[in-house]
């Protein structure tokens, strides 16, 4: 075959960056938080009680960071106010239904928050069923934003949106253990969380790693037997350029080490479990940071 | 070429062979192109197209090993898709199918979400810069190929058509069987860019050569130049929006640093909202 080279072309930006990986990390670990705290109120685990109250509050905290990020993305921030008005709202686009979630998901935490201080527990249990729905479904449609691009190889897969949520659970778990380990250093001895529930709480997490690693299996294989761009995608972009992201911080880090620290005699020691839930949450971010910005790498240069 | 006909929201439903509608589209002749760039100046000019973005461009690759080499080309824009991904994508309806085949942007509906530049297979869509020559032009939107539309409302051929010395683009009604590029459509064997995709373009190619419209060789096979070209541009960029990856350097500084220009926006982002808010409260 003849040699055929690019000799020129014009060059297109990457279009979303950092604040949007960022911002699927903290919904991402809202939604896993808010599942620890449902563990007590709504699905009557009665050990897990004491830590609602911590963890709803950080999945609270985690969301209300995103409408700044959001908003300051667009770049005249006050143009999101379109969003929310009806006459502006389309029905196909992901990112309609997403804002209905993003705005409802933290009211139905806010007011499960509210029951579970006032500590009734009907109507802790019935709104935390909803918010639950929406916790999960709000993570869910950040994959599915990703997913509905069908010129983006690398993340027009049917596994996103429970790849995002299996990332989203574990990196809720690894957050809500060093919240719950900070504050269990700063709060009067009869107020603190058991250690051995830190402890039960990364064994769940755990199995999350499995889950996740099984998804990545299933994306690598079909990447390697997949089309010349896929192909192209994992070798030049996740192998490549994005290597750092993808197998230091996802694989090595977020992935391996953990799970080898949760399945040795080292899962009882609550400082490597600590440092265990710490690796997956970076491990997480990394995850984000290739599914946001190398999606879009490669085609910036067709 | 046409196949079952959807409609998504905001779409059209398709007019291809439709009697009695119009259904404009584009054959590029690969034949005549010369690379000369006209169109893309014409484009330019036609719209005041800010600096480093692009409505139609053309793509150049070289062929062959000295002394049997040849040079191809190859003319991009918007496709105006029959099934438009970024049309789809859109949350705010900023985007739209006409039903005489225009995908048009309205600026006053769009939030510069970038949804649709994502969406969109072909690169054709860009931000407008916050900064522009004229501040009466629309700034902070996302701006697109409107197969000059203002143009053809009156008769008149879109300008990068009107431009080409070589008469390689030629555009025209489809549905009208005697327009040149009816004709061409249907004597001619056309191509189209990423037909895997089903979006259905209506921009066509006579002698396109696969490597160029190959999206896998555009990376792999760019000469040096390119790359560096690429990663100039890339350094240079304007806006925290932005993630561009330089080649050769360490990812996650690169990602850090986008936060730190993410940061430093913040101040002039405030002046945007107190300013829109004593508008709105003052007028």
């Amino acid at each position: 075959m003849e040699e055929s080279v690019v000799t020129f072309n014009v060059f297109h930006h990457v279009a979303w960056g950092t604040t949007i990986s960022v911002y699927f990390w903290l919904v991402g670990a809202s939604a896993g938080s808010f599942v620890i705290s449902s563990f007590g109120w709504v699905f009557g685990i009665k050990r897990y009680k004491p830590l609602a109250l911590t963890a709803s509050v950080t999945a609270i905290g985690m969301l209300l960071l995103v409408p700044i990020l959001l908003t300051w993305d667009l770049g005249k921030p006050v143009r999101f106010i379109y969003l929310l008005l009806p006459g502006f709202w389309h029905a196909t686009g992901p990112m309609s239904w997403g804002t209905v979630l993003i705005c409802s998901y933290p009211m139905a935490m806010g007011v499960y928050t509210y029951f579970v201080i006032k500590n009734d527990i009907f109507w802790a249990r019935a709104t935390g069923i909803i918010a639950i729905v929406l916790a999960l479904s709000t993570h869910w449609y950040t994959g599915v934003v990703m997913e509905l691009n069908p010129g983006r190889f690398l993340n027009h897969t049917a596994l996103a949106p429970l790849l995002f949520l299996t990332g989203a659970f574990i990196s809720g778990i690894g957050l809500l253990v060093l919240i719950l380990t900070m504050q269990n250093l700063v709060v009067a001895a009869e107020k603190r969380i058991d250690w051995k529930l830190l402890i039960e709480m990364a064994q769940y997490m755990m199995y999350g790693l499995v889950f996740d690693a099984f998804l990545l299996f299933l994306e690598f294989m079909q990447s390697i037997y997949g089309s010349m761009n896929v192909v192209l995608g994992h070798e030049a972009v996740l192998m490549g350029v994005f290597k750092f992201p993808y197998f230091w911080l996802e694989i090595v880090i977020g992935l391996i080490i953990p799970f080898l620290i949760l399945v040795s005699p080292l899962k009882r020691n609550i400082y490597a479990v600590v440092a265990a839930s710490f690796m997956v949450c970076i491990g997480v971010y990394g995850m984000r940071v290739w599914w946001v910005m190398g999606g879009q790498y490669l085609q910036s240069f067709y | 070429m046409e196949g079952a006909r959807r409609s998504y929201g905001l779409q059209s439903p398709g007019t291809r062979g439709v009697a009695g509608a119009k259904r404009y589209g584009m054959v590029i002749d690969l034949r005549k192109c010369i690379g000369c760039m006209s169109c893309a100046v014409a484009c330019k000019t036609e719209f005041g197209v800010p600096l480093g973005s692009w409505r139609t461009w053309v793509k150049v690759s070289d062929k062959g090993r000295f002394p049997n080499t040849r040079r191809v080309f190859m003319p991009r824009l918007c496709n105006h898709c029959d099934y438009p991904v970024c049309v789809r994508n859109c949350p705010t309806q900023a985007t739209y199918k006409h039903k005489e085949g225009f995908v048009l942007q309205r600026y006053n509906r769009c939030i510069g979400c970038r949804t649709c530049m994502v969406a969109c297979p072909y690169n054709a869509r860009h931000l407008l810069p916050a900064k522009r020559t004229d501040n009466n032009l629309p700034h902070m939107v996302v701006d697109k190929c409107t197969f000059c539309v203002h143009r053809v409302k009156k008769g008149i051929v879109p300008s990068c058509v009107q431009a080409c010395v070589g008469g390689a683009r030629i555009f025209g009604d489809l549905n009208d069987p005697k327009s040149e590029v009816a004709v061409l459509a249907s004597k001619e064997r056309l191509t189209v860019l990423k037909p895997e995709l089903g979006t259905s373009p209506s921009v066509s190619y006579i002698g396109g050569d696969w490597e160029i419209m190959d999206e896998p060789h555009s990376y792999t096979n760019r000469t040096e130049q390119l790359k560096e070209e690429f990663n100039d541009y890339k350094r240079n960029h304007e806006g925290d929006a932005f993630a561009d990856i330089v080649e050769g350097e360490p990812t996650m500084p690169q990602i850090g640093e986008h936060a730190i220009g993410f940061l430093k926006t913040i101040p002039h982002k405030a002046a945007d909202v107190l300013k829109a808010f004593r508008i709105f409260l003052f007028g």
